[in-house]
């Protein structure tokens, strides 16, 4: 009886701790939140504007039930009756402070106040990121899984016209967007650190495809790679230091390692098809994507040796894979016919377990991101004419939509 | 003796004011305990996207002479046919043969002097990295087929440009058969 309660508890914890499989169960109802605009007087857009960021952050936060109505309210005054019934309401307030914004937030339960807070930019076109941070913030106070991944900046590659994209900076609901590089076609940027103050990006407009390093605080840009035919950054360790490339000197796709202290460049792979995509994950290991089998699919190899096996036995096009440890998340075809309405979706497995959990129900999913502690999935999503970005709350069982208004997306990275 | 202790009450004093400044954020005081000021660690950096600083393309200066060239290389051009590809293949086509033996003249005659750059062009069914891998197989294999035609490997550049340098936007099977390509260019 012991050895079974014993084998069920390990159960227990082994599948509770596989991401493939654990989504938090809802509860039967959430709290229920509402926002108050406490702005006495400020640009009335910006105020909108604000209103709608907060709500939608908090909604991507998936544990409130965010009411969509706009009410104006003093930051002092009791809770607009209104909002009487409400669980949380959020108290905010814009103002100027000699040039620069102040934004403060009260968030009140069972009407005490439990927690203040005051932040601060000196752009107002920063708004987006103060959203984002008190979003983390909010989640933060009701003791939540951590969501530092919504105050990331992240990077994309958009398609303006033929042969032609900008470099953009901008945050995961596509708000704020600063192009960095324009002119010409500038593909496939990678942050270079964690600081997110550095990037890697190709060129396609010289001869060969080149790969620059851009110091997008100075502006400064330094020439690392050349190569014919093909040259991606396609992952970069945390540390920083090395680079797994899609590199093709002889007109052969294969994965290099490079290190950018060194500049020593290692081939990793030597196959006669296609190798590209890789990642990074735990220990000595990386994913790529091969056509090996004689289409596209997923596949491991350790960095020691040269044993290659299939990680991926789902899907009919897996051609695109982002991993994180042991999980791996990445794109398969599920319809027979290549160009109908159901396309591709995104799914999830993991290393040590037979699991596979799709991410996406309908349209084409591509180019997914984990974020860096991989509790949240980026992704590329083309409907029609439309292109956006859209967040996957794994735990949550939960996606979020963000279009772009101009252009298409080509990648990002965050 | 009180000289002394003056001096040191003074340093104790600016040791505890600047030591609370360095410790915590700067700290609202008419707003209570709780209420605190902070610059977000992220905000603060996004001068990262300050409006002023965006890298361009370098252009090159174009002489009377480039220009001469400019107006050959792209009459040239223009009479060199795309090959095209089925659906996820990099297999030349029998029906695209006579097109590439076309270029394949072209390039051994009249544009002999130039160097060819081979453009890999993918439909947009993925912007991943293998649609940019899956151009640069149809660009290496019309590299070949040159390549067997006398064709110096020397003169030969490739580059994919995957689905980003589409010629034809609609969302119709007509229009992708279009964008899954290999077109022809010169350089001087």
């Amino acid at each position: 009886m012991k050895v079974i309660f014993i084998s069920i508890l390990f159960s227990l914890v082994a599948l509770a701790s596989d991401a493939t499989i654990e989504v938090i169960k809802q509860s039967q109802r959430m709290p229920s939140l509402a926002v108050e605009d406490s702005t006495d007087s400020y640009d009335k857009s910006l105020n909108k504007k604000f209103f709608k960021a907060i709500v939608s952050d908090l909604k991507v936060l998936s544990i409130f039930n965010v009411s969509n109505t706009y009410v104006k309210n003093d930051f002092d005054d009791d809770v607009d009756v209104i909002n009487m019934k409400k669980d949380i309401v959020i108290k905010y307030s814009l103002e100027d402070n000699d040039g620069s914004t102040n934004v403060n937030l009260k968030i009140i339960r069972g009407k005490k106040a439990i927690f203040q807070k005051r932040y601060k930019i000196n752009r107002t076109s920063l708004y987006i990121f103060v959203a984002h941070s008190m979003a983390y913030d909010i989640n933060k106070v009701f003791g939540s899984n951590d969501v530092a991944w919504m105050k990331r900046k992240v990077v994309i590659s958009r398609l303006v016209g033929r042969g032609e994209s900008e470099i953009v900076l901008t945050d995961y609901t596509l708000t704020y967007q600063h192009v960095v590089v324009r002119g010409g076609l500038n593909v496939f940027p990678k942050f270079l650190n964690n600081k997110q103050n550095e990037i890697v990006y190709t060129n396609l407009s010289g001869l060969r495809p080149t790969l620059f390093k851009l110091d997008t605080l100075s502006g400064k840009s330094q020439k690392l790679l050349t190569s014919d035919g093909l040259l991606i950054c396609s992952d970069i360790s945390d540390d920083g230091k090395e680079a797994l490339l899609s590199m093709a000197p002889n007109g052969q796709s294969d994965i290099y390692k490079y290190n950018f202290d060194t500049k020593k460049l290692k081939r990793i792979t030597k196959y006669k098809g296609i190798d590209v995509n890789a990642q990074f994950m735990d220990g000595n290991t990386i994913a790529f994507v091969s056509n090996r089998l004689g289409y596209p699919n997923v596949f491991q190899k350790n960095l020691d040796n040269n044993e290659v096996d299939q990680m991926v036995y789902y899907g009919k096009s897996n051609s695109a894979c982002s991993a994180h440890n042991e999980y791996l998340v990445y794109k398969a075809r599920e319809s027979k016919n290549a160009f109908s309405a159901n396309t591709f979706n995104l799914h999830l497995i993991s290393t040590k377990s037979d699991f596979v959990r799709r991410l996406t129900a309908s349209g084409v999913n591509d180019f997914p991101r984990f974020s860096k502690d991989g509790r949240a999935v980026l992704f590329i999503k083309n409907y029609k004419n439309q292109s956006a970005i859209g967040v996957i709350r794994l735990e949550y069982n939960k996606n979020y939509l963000f279009p772009l208004n101009i252009g298409k997306i080509q990648s990002m990275d965050w | 003796m009180n000289k002394t202790l003056l001096l040191a009450s003074t340093l104790v004093a600016i040791l505890i004011l600047s030591g609370c400044g360095a410790a915590e954020p700067t700290i609202d005081d008419t707003a209570g305990d709780d209420k605190k000021t902070e610059v977000p660690t992220d905000v603060q950096t996004e001068s990262v996207g300050s409006d002023d600083i965006v890298v361009g393309e370098e252009t090159g200066a174009s002489s009377d002479n480039a220009k001469t060239n400019d107006t050959s290389m792209s009459a040239l051009e223009n009479k060199m046919n795309p090959i095209y590809f089925d659906y996820d293949k990099f297999k030349i086509k029998t029906s695209q043969e006579d097109s590439l033996y076309s270029n394949v003249k072209m390039v051994n005659g009249d544009a002999k002097n130039f160097m060819i750059k081979i453009e890999g062009n993918c439909d947009e069914w993925g912007s991943d990295e293998y649609n940019y891998a899956l151009g640069l197989k149809r660009a290496n294999a019309v590299k070949s087929a040159l390549i067997t035609q006398n064709v110096k490997a020397g003169r030969i550049t490739m580059v994919s440009y995957g689905e980003s340098s589409p010629v034809c936007n609609d969302k119709t099977q007509k229009c992708w058969s279009k964008n899954r390509r290999v077109d022809f260019k010169l350089l001087p």
